[in-house]
């Protein structure tokens, strides 16, 4: 199946990476990603909570349940 | 199999949730849905993220708009359960303490 | 499963998704965010990864603009897919 190893392959190469997570509420968290599974559970390091833009809460580590999820991006720019 | 080698207990987080269980007798940050946050130690824990809870300080924020200025006004509230069931669908971030660094 | 006689015309929904691959994609969500991206691969559960992505989300400031490198949406949330790529109206 092609069109998963396009996905599969990108899951294994953000480990490690800064991403951006998305939540359905609009919320967004940067953090370096240290790990994901398939229900989209994300366990997120060097965490920032961002509300409409602004920094809201830092943490060390974080947690964040699947089904809350809308994205996640690598490298982002905003216009 | 070579995977052999990757039983050696370590304290590396493999899938999410290992970060959970890291958390195990620790007073973890619980932020839940209809703007909850709760601040307790985590006794258990299973793979739907319920949970439990003890000497837990739950807080509560509403936002209320001000009838003559038209303001929104954040309140929060606050309360303590000394020991709680969460419901796991209710959860959308847990963090444990900050690590020394 | 009985073989049914599939004629040539017919498709499975993810076979459509799957001749999207490599072109532009627009995606509506449940919550009135839409998406427009290229669609890289996606799985059974159309969870799909998308490249140079713009997000349209609908604020009560008005419409808000995103751009975005690469991004594994949640297909959790997908209403419709609509290939081709343009600027929702």
């Amino acid at each position: 199946m092609n069109r998963k190893e396009a996905l599969s392959s990108f899951i294994q190469q953000i480990h490690g990476r800064p991403v951006v997570v998305k939540l359905n509420s609009g919320v967004d968290y940067r953090g370096v990603l240290a790990c994901l599974d398939g229900y989209m559970n994300i366990a997120l390091e060097q965490t920032e909570e961002y509300v409409n833009g602004q920094l809201k809460n830092k943490f060390g580590d974080a947690f964040i349940r699947g089904n809350n999820v809308l994205y996640i991006s690598t490298q982002k720019r905003r216009i | 199999m070579a995977d052999e080698f990757e039983n050696i207990p370590s304290i590396t987080v493999k899938e999410p949730l290992d970060l959970v269980r890291l958390s195990l007798d620790e007073r973890i940050y619980v932020k839940m849905r209809n703007d909850r946050e709760i601040r307790g130690r985590l006794h258990a824990y299973d793979q739907h993220m319920n949970m439990i809870l003890s000497d837990a300080e739950e807080t509560i924020t509403t936002i209320e708009i001000d009838e003559e200025t038209y303001e929104e006004v954040y309140r929060t509230t606050k309360r303590n359960i000394p020991m709680m069931f969460v419901r796991g669908d209710g959860v959308i971030l847990v963090s444990p303490p900050m690590r020394t660094s | 499963m009985s073989t049914m006689p599939v004629s040539s015309s017919t498709l499975l929904p993810l076979e459509l998704v799957d001749k999207c691959i490599g072109s532009r994609i627009h995606i509506i969500m449940k919550n009135d965010k839409e998406m427009v991206g290229t669609l890289a691969g996606f799985d059974d559960f159309v969870n799909m990864l998308l490249e140079d992505v713009t997000e349209y989300e609908s604020t009560p400031e008005g419409r808000r603009i995103t751009k975005l490198d690469q991004i594994l949406l949640n297909g959790n949330n997908i209403t419709m897919l609509v290939p081709g790529g343009d600027m929702p109206e």
